[in-house]
């Protein structure tokens, strides 16, 4: 099952021995459909790597008195989540969950860093992808958030 | 005789004109008919013309028509909604230009 997760996006431009030595350190984990991988506020220590099923993504939100957990991202296999892991303060920002049984594997910091440490270049590649994971939810977010402001201007305006 | 009556006359007649000076120079804007309507006019542009308070008013969601549907709908609502706009914005990252940016959404919670 580590095979196909060398074609995730956290090893994207790794050669196959390169990606297979970052995957030798990875921890892999079944959640049943339902549970929760990380909750928002943990301590994060692993990055995950999702080889089946899917994980949502969401953020508490009071809807009618009630605290809800509402979708914020919804991430499929070959995808990365958790990487408030290698970015300080380490804390999860988001809820991760499992809508149907999924497969992840879980690559914890120290190992990663210490990898990195003795293989620079993958060190790199593996930082560069990471940037455009973090990347492309910056642009979502930022171009979400824009659309928002605009709807409210809209309705302040009319 | 004559030249005292004159003078009070006189001094009267001034004393009229001076109340008269006096009175029309400290009379208040608004109490004139013609004014008011100028006034109300002035109001209203400078209330329009205050900044909006983005962020500390609400947004105008229709509320009343959200609390009819059932928590469950509502909250698959939201979520169609971020789907929604995550292709929106997927498109726009695409091909960024502004009309993509601010393209419309079917997306019942903000129409």
């Amino acid at each position: 099952m580590v095979k196909p997760m060398l074609k995730a996006d956290l090893l994207n431009g790794l050669n196959e021995e390169d990606a297979g030595r970052v995957m030798a350190l990875a921890k892999r984990t079944i959640l049943t459909s339902g549970a929760e991988l990380f909750h928002l506020g943990d301590s994060a220590e692993s990055i995950y790597l999702i080889a089946r099923g899917r994980l949502r993504l969401t953020l508490p939100m009071q809807v009618r008195d009630r605290e809800e957990n509402v979708l914020v991202e919804e991430r499929v296999p070959g995808q990365t989540v958790g990487w408030s892991a290698l970015i300080p303060p380490f804390r999860f920002t988001l809820t991760a969950t499992a809508p149907l049984e999924t497969e992840v594997f879980a690559l914890s910091r120290d190992a990663l860093h210490a990898h990195f440490a003795a293989n620079p270049l993958a060190g790199y590649a593996v930082s560069m992808n990471l940037a455009s994971v973090i990347g492309e939810r910056l642009q979502l977010f930022q171009t979400m958030w824009v659309r928002e402001v605009q709807r409210m201007v809209e309705a302040r305006c009319a | 005789m004559e030249m005292l009556l004159m003078g009070a006359c006189l001094s009267m007649f001034g004393l009229a004109v001076t109340c008269l000076a006096f009175g029309a120079a400290t009379r208040p804007e608004h109490s004139t008919a013609a004014a008011a309507p100028a006034a109300e006019l002035k109001k209203e542009m400078v209330k329009a013309a205050a900044p909006a308070r983005f962020f500390v008013q609400q947004p105008i969601v229709p509320i009343a028509a959200h609390a009819r549907v059932p928590l469950e709908a509502l909250l698959l609502q939201l979520e169609s909604h971020v789907r929604l706009e995550q292709a929106a914005v997927e498109s726009f990252l695409q091909t960024p230009t502004s009309a993509l940016l601010h393209s419309r959404t079917v997306s019942p919670l903000v129409n």
